[in-house]
Formats: structure tokens, C-alpha cells, sequence
């Protein structure tokens, strides 16, 4: 088989041809990128992120009248429900916090060293008001220092001691010894291991914590419950109830297990993902159909051509593999148009939306897949052009 | 080289049988130009057809060069035509975007020869047939002569054991009818073997032997010798 | 009449007698325009002018009053705290101005009711002028100060109270008596660019509106955006709230002239340079007038996926398109033969060409049916996997005739070129194959 007399062939087609490459290289370009999207949303989504995400639930609750969300009446509230909720057998730890891990943006403030607020200044950092159970909850290791234990009111004499994250206290502190050092937010008493806290923050892993009162419910607040692997499922389905009944007067908002809550955080590109890997299937699907149909016309349209080829010698093998090396000859020709577009469409793309720049293998993979899609489609057009007889080549058509 | 013993070719469709050939011998010497001629619809394009295993055949046998091509895969058989069978049809049959070059290289590739040994077979045919110097022209550059002499040089290029040529003539004035027969006479001094078929009965009697088909059987009148005529 | 019959039925035999290659053109087009329909909804719909009487006329000011300097970038926030406010709203040129906010509330009838949550809107009384709120039956309130009074939406009243006759009656948001001043006609702002620098503006209309002042008495937080700037407790939003550097609000003004624009502007450089002066400012200067048309780009709360979406979808019709021009180049090349003949017995071009726009129109109607479907049906899965962008799923007469219209275009481009080739061939030619 020869490329150059498989490519006259193809210029004696020239508009389908041209038809043909340009669908294959709109093709290649939408699957790869789809591919390049989807592959980024999976890999955000393995990201760690420092919690227990299937064992720790959230619920996020607001009382519903101004009575309750006030001290003392509040503070009352929140042991009522944290009593309650720890009485369930397969729950492990409980506690309040005003904000659950895992938001996208929410209550968050600049961290800096007392003095140092020029120099040293980390903005947007998640700050949680909790019950002192949040640890165990989060399931966090102790770095350094050592956690408190007692709920301490901001409207005391001193302010509630802090606990950091340990990137933020090695952005913030460097080398030094983080424990006992002054911050704007308060001194710190303890570092902990990172966990995800807002991903529009800095950086999804600086948070700080303090054991103390929630400072206001205008937003809502969350109990945060770690549960054992086996019960996941009954704990949660009580919840509502439960909660209820300890007082009716709130406002359940959602109750997630905290890999749901993290689903969430990327439900904008999993749902172009889920989109455009759509769009890339059923564009397969119609190149597909254009592979079919121009190799069935062909063949259609070429049949004394082929029976003459017959007559020459080609056996059906020839016959079939020369009709699919056309259709792979179009599909790396229009695969390599395809590149081209695909790094277009990448950079089109790359202005609205964040998407990873293209890579090698990933063109490879798209490419064959491509090969194999058009193979599937020529094969039955082909397979009828092998049973073309050589006789036919002595006929007059 | 052809031995054809008791052959015979039906033609099925739902309602009708029709016997194309009917219990056909014949043997073909090797270096023989034998004419074979009959009324249209006789049967001699079928016989062609058959002899070049372009179509199959129900009863008898077929050897060529001394092997049955009965029972041979699609493979064995295009194998066979490629290698030792050269065809020339009425119609020219060549491919019509390729040039004269591709179209006679055409199964010079299917037999696997390297570009240098093509190369090489093509342009001693294009020479053979006096068409060197139009080796990039396409066919519909050419007269219908020269499109002939082009599929004589397809058919020879790679040196077959058997020319098969159905009515090659046909479509050809008289004085390029006589260039492409005296061509085919120089082919068969060369040592190939050609079965012709021909309504011209001075083409016919060009070769050193007649075979006539009338409904697909040899007619009485089978072995003629020219010779004794003269 | 009987001509176009004729042509009809001639393309009704024409499909027939290959319904595969016609079936595969008209599914691979509705694809193309179903799915690009779909997306081009949303888009459209997100991107559509709400007010275009005065989009140009409504400006939201942004200074950079803070404390301290200005960090990176030193673009002024995009909420304001109340003072600067007060500042702003004292220059006396805009036709209309109002300050905002949103927050959530619970209301109920009595304290026996199971309170129901609200989404409240914390406004001034020139915010119903600004962006044309159809009244009902009521008054809006005659001032900007603090009153017990609160506005509410038709179908929040039906919801309470069964009637939309509810002027003067009482309500209990948040357990505190609220006398029920005015009524509003359902009305929709899609999208509801006043709350396009938190982003909101893709959510629905609220239906509870309650004086600002108020709203800051009762220590109403923003529910969407606030930013503290100093020592502010946001828990003492009646006094520090109203002092300190506690940004929450919104503030619109309505600028009806090009004079009155200017005017403005010089205002703003005059605060900005006296509150200079006053060392409550940094040394910058950065004065911000973003009109309510380019709100959303100014915000950069355009929605990327559904524009990356858009130009996919949009690749994907072309190459349906160039497809289902292929599959019907491919069947009208095998009817070659009948169109020769119709010419060699005397069809003229136009009268083939005749034939050729009614294969077109059935192509269309077709089509179009089929790219409904498909469009309905894709835009239900955008619902479920945008669930956000759902009030912006809805079809009108606009839309739907520029669906119609590219439907068309689309099919006479599928059809135009394999006709072309297949009626203007060389006769002689086709008719000897």
C-alpha cells in the first residue's frame, strides 16, 4: 500500500475529505480536552485532604428564632443537641463549630505576628470557632503544643487561645517554635496536621481554630460528628429526627457525610466534565457515522475499481486492510490537524474556565482511540468490499 | 500449461439455472496464441473469466501449469492471478487518478517486488508498449490505443505464464486495432502464452488456433489450423 | 399549490427511499442543534439585559475608604460599610439612590406557626425606583429611617396568608412585629445584577424587604458578603456597625445624564481628596463606577463553564453540520442520475432549485422537532449537574425563533452544496453513468 496513492485517491474526494479531516480534528480536539478536564477534576477530587471523609458527618443547622441565638439560651442548645447526638450508639466524637472544613469561602481573616503585620501577613484564613471535641472529630494529629481543653469566651479578659494548622505555622513561623508565640488572632497554643478548609483561601490547608463560643449564628453553624465505619449510614439516617426532638425550633439546612461536602466543593467542573465527556461521545459517535458513510459510498462508488484490483492479485485482505489504512490515513492526518486544534481550543478554554495545558500521552491515547472508533466504522463497509468479485472488473458498469 | 477438463459453470438464481459452460476440455500449450470466438452470450467471456479464476466452476477441473486451481483459498487464487495471469480487458480497465506508472505498478506491489525491481518492470513495459516517455500521464490523457497498449503493459510487467484478453480490440478503430494486435503477436513470440477472445474473424485468424463456443459447449469446428486452411 | 404538493411529495419519495442516510442527516443536525441550543439558553439567558431601559443609566460607586494602606492590587472593596455610604448617598446628584443588602430571616404569622425561612432584602426606599418593582397595592415607604414596616411579594403574602390583600396587616420576622406597608407584583430580574458583586446574582428575587436602617438596629449580618476592616464587632451593628470599617452593602445610584455622570465623578474625586486631606484614605486614589450592564464582567462573576461549554458546543454543531452535509452530499450524489433526468426532460434550474428549498423546509421541520427534544432533555441534565444556573433553563418566543431560524439555516447549508453539485453537474456525463 502506498500513502501517496491512498492520498490521491483521498484528493479525488476532496470536499469529503476535507469534511472528514475537519470533523476528525474537531474531534480529536474536544476528547482531549475533555480528557485533559476530566483528568484534573479526578485528581482535585483525590487530593488529600487531611479528613476522614467518609466517616465524619455534617449538619448544618440555624435556629430559627432570635431567642435561641442568644448566650445563654444558645450555649444551652448546643449541649442539649451535642448530648443527644453522642448517646447514639457508632458515634464516636462530637462538636459544634461555626463553619464546617471543606467550603468553598466562609468565616476567614488575616493571620499575622503580633508587630510583624507588615511583613508577615497570610490573608483569607479559615477560622473556626469549636467545642473542644473538634480535634478528635477531624481527626487531627497534635504536631505541637498541646490542645486546649476548656472554652474560653472572647468577651473575657484574655482571648481564646489558637490552634494552627502546621503550614500555616511554617508560613508564618518558618523554623521557629510556633507555641506560645503572639498572633492578631490570639497565642498559639498548638499545632495540628493539615486538613482542607476553604478552597478560595490562600491555601486550602492553613486554617485556625479556637475552642470557644460561637460569636454569631446569622450563618447558620455545624456539628460535626465522627462516626463508626459500620453505622455510618444509621447515624445519619437518625439525625433529623433526633435533632428535632431535642428542639424544634431550628432549621436543618443538610446533613452530608464530608465526602459528599467535598463532591460539592467541585460540582461546577464535574459537571462540565460529565458535559463535555458527553459531548465527546456522541462526537465520536457522529464521526462514527461519517467514517461509515464515507467508506460505505466509497466502496459504493469504487466497485469496478476494486474488482479490477481483485483481478490484479489483491487477495481480500488487501482489499479490507487498504480500505482501513484510508480511514487511518485520514484519522492521523486529521488527528494531527486535531492537535492543533486541541492546543487552540485548549488556550480558548484555558481564558474562561482552569484547564491543564495538553500532554503527550494524552494525544496518544485520543489518537488511538480515534484509530480504533474509525477501524470499527470502515470494518462492515470494507467487509462488503472484499466480497466484491474480481469478475466484476470484466463487466461494464 | 491450461489443461480444462470436463468443465462446467451454472449460473443460479431463485427461478433459473443456466449452464454458462457445459463439459468444456481444452489444452493450451505453453507459448500458444489461441483465439477463442463464438456468437455474443456464448460463453467464451465466462470461460475467460473462469481461466483467469475470476469466477469459479461447478464440475470438472482446471490445472494450470500442471496444478488444479480447484479447492485453492482466495489467497492461493489471487496469488496465482497475480503471479502468472495478465489480463487485458475491452473496457482498459485501468484506474483513472492513477498514473500510467501507479497503474501498471499496481500489481507489481501486490506480488511484493521492492521499488527498484518495480521501477524497473515498469518502465521495460512502458518501453515494450512504446509508451516510456508517458509515464506520469493519466489515462484520460491518452487515445484509446494508448490506453490499451497501457493495460498490455500492466499485464505484462510481471511476466505471466498466461495473457488473457477479452476482446481487446472492441473499442478500438482499425488502425490502433492493428498496433495492440501486432504488440500481442510480439508478446507471444517472446514465449507468452495468450487466450484471446475476439468477434474479428481476421484477428482470429492471427492466432496459431481457434477455439469456438457456441451456448457455452466447444462447437465441432474446435481445432482449426490455420495452416491448412492456407 | 399543486406544484408545492408535487415538490412534497417528491421529497417524501426521495427519503423513503433511503431513510437510513435521511434518518442518520436529521439525527446528527438535532444533535448538533439540540445540544448547542441547549447551553446557548443559558448563555443567553445568563448574559441577557434585565432593565435595558436604564443598565446604562444605574452605577455602582466603589472607593477605597479603608483604614491602614491599601494592600496588593488596592482595588476598592466590593462592599461598602455604612459610612461610606452616608458619604456617598450626600451629594445630592443621582435621580435615585439606595443602599442594600441581603440576609436571611424567619417569618410566621403568630409564634404558634412553624416559622418559615426568607431571604430578606435590607434596602432603602429608592431601591423599587431603581430597578422598576412593579407595586401592587400599598406604599413604599416615604423615607430612608428606621420603621417597623416591611414590603413584601405577592406570593410570600399568598403563601402566608392565603391573600394578596395584605396592606396594613402584621408579621412576625424573627419574632419582632412588622407592619406589612406595601405589596409587589411577582416580578423577576433575571439576572439580578444589583447582586452581582457577591456573585447572587444568579439566584432568585427576594420576596421580604425591610428598611436598611432597620435592618442595622436589628443587627441583620449580610448573609452573602462582609468583610471587617478594623476592630468592628459584627455583633454591634446598630452602633460600631454603622461607624467602623465593617463593609457589607451595596450601594446603586441612578445617573440619567451624561452631566449628571460627571458630576458624580468630580464628587467622588472630591470625597476621595478630602477624606485625603482627613488622612482617612489612602494615598491612592482609585474611584470605581462600574454601570449595572457591565456589572458582572466587572465582577468577574461571569459564568466560565457555561462559556467554555458554549464554544464546545458550538464546535460540536459545526462538525454536525460538515457531518450531516457528507451523509446528504453522499445521498444526493446517488440520486445524480434522477436530477440529470429531470433535466434532460426539461427541468430548469430553478424549477429544480424549487425542489431543492422544499427538501429544506422538511429537512428543517424535521429537525427542529427533533433538536426540541434533544434541547429539552439536555437542558434537564444541565439542571441536575448545575442545579444553580436553573432559573436561567427557560424558553421564550426569541429564543425559539432564532432556533427556528438557524434550524433553517443549518439545513439549507446541508442541503445547498450536495444539490448544487448534484444539479449543476455535467449532463451528458451523469447520465451516461
Amino acid at each position: 500500500m502506498s500513502v501517496r496513492l491512498m492520498i490521491k485517491t483521498m484528493l479525488r474526494r476532496k470536499v469529503v475529505t476535507v469534511l472528514l479531516l475537519v470533523q476528525l480534528a474537531l474531534t480529536l480536539a474536544l476528547i482531549l480536552n475533555s480528557m485533559v478536564l476530566a483528568k484534573q477534576t479526578h485528581e482535585r477530587l483525590q487530593e488529600p485532604t487531611g479528613l476522614d471523609l467518609a466517616n465524619t458527618l455534617l449538619v448544618q443547622i440555624k435556629p430559627t428564632t432570635p431567642a435561641l441565638r442568644q448566650y445563654p439560651a444558645l450555649g444551652e442548645l448546643l449541649e442539649r443537641q451535642l448530648g443527644a447526638i453522642r448517646q447514639l450508639p457508632g458515634v464516636v466524637a462530637a462538636a459544634y463549630t461555626n463553619q464546617s472544613p471543606l467550603l468553598q469561602g466562609g468565616n476567614n481573616g488575616s493571620l499575622y505576628k503580633v508587630g510583624d503585620e507588615e511583613r508577615n501577613n497570610v490573608s483569607t484564613v479559615p477560622q473556626y470557632y469549636a467545642s473542644a471535641d473538634i480535634f478528635q472529630v477531624l481527626g487531627v494529629e497534635l504536631k505541637n503544643g498541646q490542645l486546649p481543653q476548656i472554652l474560653q469566651s472572647f468577651d473575657s479578659d484574655s482571648s481564646p487561645p489558637v490552634v494552627l494548622t502546621e503550614s500555616v505555622a511554617e508560613k508564618l513561623f518558618e523554623s521557629d517554635n510556633p507555641i506560645g508565640q503572639a498572633t492578631n488572632q490570639g497565642t498559639i497554643a498548638a499545632v495540628v496536621s493539615d486538613f482542607y478548609g476553604q478552597r478560595s483561601a490562600d491555601m486550602v490547608m492553613y486554617n485556625t481554630i479556637r475552642i470557644a463560643p460561637l460569636y454569631g449564628v446569622d450563618w447558620g453553624y455545624s456539628l460535626l460528628l465522627r462516626v463508626d465505619p459500620q453505622q455510618v449510614v444509621s447515624v445519619r439516617s437518625q439525625l433529623d429526627n433526633l435533632l428535632r426532638q431535642v428542639d424544634s425550633n431550628i432549621e436543618i439546612f443538610h446533613i452530608r457525610t464530608l465526602q459528599e461536602q467535598h463532591q460539592r466543593l467541585y460540582n461546577t467542573e464535574y459537571g462540565l466534565s460529565v458535559l463535555l465527556a458527553l459531548l465527546s461521545a456522541l462526537m465520536l459517535l457522529v464521526t462514527m457515522i461519517s467514517g461509515y458513510s464515507n467508506a460505505h459510498f466509497h466502496v459504493l462508488k469504487s466497485q469496478k475499481e476494486i474488482g479490477i484490483k481483485r483481478a490484479l492479485g489483491a487477495n481480500k485482505v488487501t482489499i479490507l486492510l487498504e480500505l482501513l489504512a484510508e480511514g487511518w490515513l485520514c484519522t492521523v492526518l486529521g488527528g494531527l490537524l486535531g492537535v492543533v486544534a486541541a492546543v487552540l481550543l485548549n488556550q480558548a478554554l484555558a481564558l474562561v474556565i482552569s484547564i491543564p495545558v495538553l500532554n503527550g500521552w494524552l494525544v496518544m491515547l485520543t489518537l488511538l482511540l480515534l484509530l480504533l472508533c474509525v477501524t470499527l466504522a470502515t470494518w462492515y463497509p470494507a467487509r462488503i468490499a472484499t466480497r466484491i468479485s474480481p469478475a466484476t472488473a470484466t463487466k461494464t458498469l | 500449461m491450461i489443461e480444462l477438463a470436463g468443465l462446467s459453470k451454472i449460473f443460479r438464481t431463485e427461478l433459473v439455472e443456466t449452464h454458462a459452460l457445459r463439459d468444456i476440455s481444452i489444452s493450451v500449450n505453453e507459448g500458444e496464441f489461441v483465439a477463442l470466438t463464438g456468437p455474443s452470450g456464448s460463453g467464451k467471456s465466462t470461460l475467460l473469466n473462469v481461466l483467469g479464476t475470476l469466477e469459479s466452476f461447478e464440475q470438472g477441473d482446471y490445472l494450470l501449469d500442471g496444478k488444479s486451481v480447484k479447492g485453492l483459498s482466495d489467497r492461493e487464487l489471487s496469488t496465482l492471478r497475480n503471479e502468472k495471469i495478465g489480463f487485458i480487458f475491452q473496457g482498459f480497465n485501468l484506474i483513472k487518478d492513477y498514473s500510467l506508472f501507479d497503474n501498471i505498478e499496481l500489481p507489481l506491489r501486490y506480488r511484493g517486488f521492492k521499488p527498484a525491481e518495480r521501477k524497473r518492470r515498469v518502465e521495460h513495459a512502458l518501453e515494450t508498449v512504446g509508451l516510456a516517455a508517458r509515464r506520469d500521464y493519466h489515462p484520460s490523457q491518452l487515445s484509446g490505443g494508448q490506453q490499451q497498449r497501457v493495460a498490455i503493459a500492466r499485464a505484462i510487467a510481471g511476466s505471466p505464464r498466461v495473457l488473457l484478453a477479452d476482446e481487446p480490440t472492441g473499442n478500438l478503430d482499425s488502425l490502433m486495432a492493428r498496433q495492440v494486435m501486432e504488440l500481442l503477436d510480439q508478446i507471444n513470440r517472446d514465449g507468452c502464452t495468450i487466450l484471446m477472445v475476439t468477434h474479428d474473424p481476421d484477428q482470429a485468424r492471427r492466432a496459431s488456433r481457434q477455439i469456438q463456443i457456441i451456448d457455452g459447449q466447444l462447437s465441432d469446428a474446435v481445432l482449426y489450423d490455420p495452416l491448412a486452411v492456407a | 399549490m399543486e406544484q408545492l404538493q408535487y415538490y412534497f411529495k417528491i421529497s417524501l419519495i426521495s427519503i423513503k427511499r433511503a431513510p437510513l442516510p435521511y434518518l442518520l442527516t436529521v439525527l446528527i443536525l438535532s444533535l448538533g442543534l439540540g445540544m448547542f441550543f441547549a447551553n446557548a439558553t443559558f448563555y443567553y439567558r445568563l448574559n441577557s439585559d434585565p432593565l435595558p431601559q436604564k443598565s446604562d443609566k444605574l452605577f455602582f460607586p466603589m472607593m477605597l475608604l479603608v483604614p491602614g494602606d491599601c494592600d496588593s492590587g488596592c482595588e476598592p472593596p466590593p462592599v461598602l460599610s455604612y459610612s461610606n455610604v452616608q458619604k456617598l448617598g450626600s451629594s445630592g446628584i443621582p435621580t435615585a439612590q439606595a443602599a442594600m443588602y441581603s440576609s436571611d430571616s424567619y417569618v410566621r404569622l403568630d409564634s404558634k406557626q412553624q416559622p418559615l425561612p426568607v431571604r430578606l432584602r435590607l434596602t432603602q426606599r429608592d431601591f423599587f425606583q431603581l430597578f422598576d418593582v412593579p407595586v401592587l397595592a400599598g406604599s413604599i415607604w416615604p423615607d430612608n429611617s428606621a420603621r417597623y414596616e416591611v414590603v413584601i411579594g405577592k406570593q410570600l403574602a399568598e403563601k402566608l396568608y392565603g391573600t394578596a390583600d395584605v396592606v396594613g396587616k402584621s408579621l412576625l420576622v424573627d419574632d419582632r412585629h412588622f407592619t406589612i406597608s406595601a405589596v409587589i407584583n411577582p416580578w423577576q430580574m433575571l439576572p439580578r445584577l444589583y447582586d452581582a458583586n457577591n456573585g447572587s446574582h444568579i439566584s432568585e428575587t427576594e420576596q421580604l424587604f425591610m428598611p436598611l436602617e432597620t435592618a442595622y438596629d436589628l443587627n441583620y449580618m449580610s448573609a452573602t458578603m462582609s468583610r471587617t476592616m478594623d476592630n468592628t464587632d459584627y455583633r454591634q451593628l446598630a452602633t460600631q456597625g454603622r461607624t467602623g470599617a465593617l463593609h457589607q452593602l451595596q450601594f446603586w445610584v441612578q445617573l440619567d445624564t451624561p452631566a449628571q455622570q460627571k458630576a458624580y465623578k468630580d464628587f467622588m474625586l472630591q470625597l476621595a481628596q478630602s477624606e485625603q486631606a482627613a488622612g482617612r484614605h489612602p494615598v491612592h486614589i482609585n474611584n470605581q463606577l462600574p454601570a449595572l450592564r457591565d456589572i458582572v464582567r466587572y465582577f468577574g462573576r461571569e459564568s466560565g463553564d457555561v462559556k467554555a461549554y458554549a464554544l464546545v458546543t458550538l464546535l460540536f454543531l459545526v462538525v454536525c453540520v460538515f457531518n450531516a452535509s457528507h451523509l446528504s452530499l453522499n445521498r444526493y450524489i446517488s440520486n445524480q442520475y434522477e436530477f440529470s433526468l429531470r433535466r434532460a426532460l426539461g427541468a430548469s434550474r430553478w424549477q429544480l432549485q424549487q425542489q431543492l428549498l422544499v427538501d429544506v423546509v422538511v429537512l428543517t421541520c424535521i429537525t427542529l422537532v427533533f433538536a426540541l427534544l434533544i434541547g429539552a432533555a439536555s437542558i434537564q441534565l444541565m439542571n441536575y449537574l448545575w442545579p444553580f444556573n436553573r432559573l436561567f433553563a427557560s424558553w421564550d418566543l426569541s429564543l425559539l425563533s432564532a432556533l427556528l431560524l438557524l434550524s433553517l439555516c443549518c439545513s439549507y447549508l446541508v442541503t445547498l452544496y450536495p444539490s448544487l453539485r448534484a444539479s449543476f453537474g455535467a449532463l451528458n456525463q451523469q447520465l451516461k453513468e
